[in-house]
């Protein structure tokens, strides 16, 4: 196989990847842009509802750490607090 | 027209399908059992592995006009959604439909490591080249390194039909294996410590900024890469029924029944391109082999950029979470989370990694698009839009 025939397929390779973060990189702008334009803003908070984060960790639950771990998460970003800071006391699939 | 029973029946035994039955027949049914066994004995990625080997199956069994290329059959006119790029797009609607760019656009960095891991893409061209294939072929071989079934087989459709059924067949088997794949990358190039990193809460993004974002990504990337829009463009829409709370019941459709429908026709259509002829060639095991390569690569390039974004952030990146880079979403994602918390149980990575993986899906249809706009016809008068018109006349004047 000659150097040119190698050649051909790494100047598209090269040219390609630079394409690619170009591209992407103009769209991380442009979220930016977005985000900065039109931030979030914080829902009214409801009265009279508590939850309580330091319960005991989940026991008995028949749920698999997987599904500990997804809805951790998403407390977490629903709650706007690390996933960390949050311990899922109780899974109950009936309610 | 009298037939005495012994010209009946020698007739009837003359019609079946054993005296037209070969060796590449017999080949070929024996690997679409292997595909159902895998799809329904080991699950992997069931949903698309059991169409596509029952299509096979069928395709397979001779006189039953089920192949690809047998004109008037039933899965010829599926393939035609296939051949003129109707089907793969529609998959990319449900996508969109079913994906949550939140995490994306709360920490949009990520969509870097979604371009990094297209190195995988950019290698296995290289090394296709060097196996013998041509550039087009070779395109089409590579996008199997971006982990997403619908892109390869629009870009195989596309560049190299010849190509479709191993491209699609290693596409998908080896999206079903990312968790077997990418672990033993992942902690070859990470230490223990890079890997117990824990990452910061994402913050919350306004609704005005879901919307906009796949009106403003569908105009940024599709006037850059006009080849992307078929892919790019029903992403963005169906993300665009999911995100704008207007259209409850094109989200729904979108995101249950058009998916499942569109995955049944697209997975038959690509199991009944998988005759002896098309398949058992050399070629399909170079392109099995030049896929894990694609995989492993795109993993190596996700982590490998994923280290370089947590030395310049002084540590605030977990690099795990740059395999999720590939688009097969969400396996990518749950891997990150899964490697990550093997070394610190406490540690949640999976909404972290949920952005660079479905940036994936951007990098690799935009990886598509490049494909496109060097090999394709992307000019107004394409010829693949009026081959689309030909089809659809052809079929609606059939008897």
């Amino acid at each position: 196989m000659d150097t040119a025939t190698l050649t051909t397929p790494l100047t598209i390779s090269v040219i390609a990847m630079s394409v690619i973060f170009v591209v992407l990189i103009i769209l991380i702008y442009t979220i930016k842009l977005m985000v900065h334009l039109a931030p979030y803003e914080e829902p009214p908070t409801p009265t009279g509802t508590r939850t309580n984060p330091t319960a005991a960790p989940v026991v008995g639950s028949q749920a698999s750490p997987e599904i500990v771990t997804a809805i951790t998460a998403a407390l977490g970003t629903h709650l706007g607090k690390s996933p960390g800071e949050l311990q899922v006391t109780q899974i109950n699939p009936g309610q | 027209m009298e037939l005495s029973f012994g010209n009946a029946l020698a007739k009837i035994l003359g019609t079946t399908g054993f005296t037209g039955l070969t060796s590449g027949h017999g080949v070929m049914l024996v690997v679409s059992c292997i595909l159902l066994y895998l799809a329904i004995g080991k699950k992997f990625e069931p949903l698309l592995l059991l169409p596509i080997g029952f299509g096979c199956l069928l395709a397979n069994l001779p006189f039953s006009m089920m192949a690809s290329t047998n004109e008037g059959g039933l899965l010829y006119f599926f393939y035609q959604g296939v051949k003129y790029e109707v089907l793969p797009p529609l998959i990319f609607l449900g996508v969109g439909a079913l994906t949550d760019f939140g995490p994306l656009l709360a920490n949009p960095k990520t969509l870097a490591l979604g371009a990094a891991a297209q190195i995988g893409v950019y290698t296995t061209l290289i090394g296709a080249v060097f196996l013998g294939f041509d550039l087009k072929e070779a395109s089409a071989i590579g996008i199997i390194g971006g982990a997403d079934g619908p892109t390869s087989i629009f870009i195989a459709s596309k560049l190299a039909p010849h190509l479709l059924a191993p491209i699609a067949v290693a596409a998908y088997s080896y999206m079903s294996l990312v968790p077997l794949i990418q672990p033993p990358i992942m902690r070859w190039l990470t230490t223990p410590e890079e890997r117990k990193i824990k990452m910061e809460q994402l913050k919350p993004i306004s609704q005005t900024v879901k919307i906009l974002f796949p009106i403003v990504a569908t105009i940024v990337c599709c006037l850059m890469l006009p080849g992307v829009t078929p892919l790019l463009g029903m992403l963005m829409l169906g993300n665009l029924f999911r995100e704008s709370g207007v259209t409850a019941r094109l989200h729904e459709t979108s995101e249950t029944h058009l998916i499942n429908i569109v995955t049944i026709l697209l997975a038959l259509a690509v199991g009944s391109s998988m005759t002896a002829d098309s398949f058992l060639r050399l070629e399909t095991l170079k392109i099995i082999i030049l896929g894990l390569i694609a995989f492993a690569m795109a993993t190596a390039g996700g982590v490998i950029f994923g280290k370089i974004m947590c030395k310049v952030s002084g540590g605030k990146i977990n690099p795990l979470i740059g395999s999720a880079g590939v688009s097969a979403v969400p396996m990518a994602a749950r891997v990150s989370q899964k490697v990550g918390s093997d070394e610190d149980p406490s540690n949640f990575l999976l909404m972290h990694a949920m952005g660079p993986n479905v940036a994936g899906v951007i990098g690799s249809a935009v990886a598509a698009g490049i494909f496109i706009s060097l090999f394709g016809d992307v000019s107004g008068a394409s010829p693949h839009a009026q081959s689309a018109f030909e089809a659809v006349a052809h079929i609606v004047s059939l008897p």
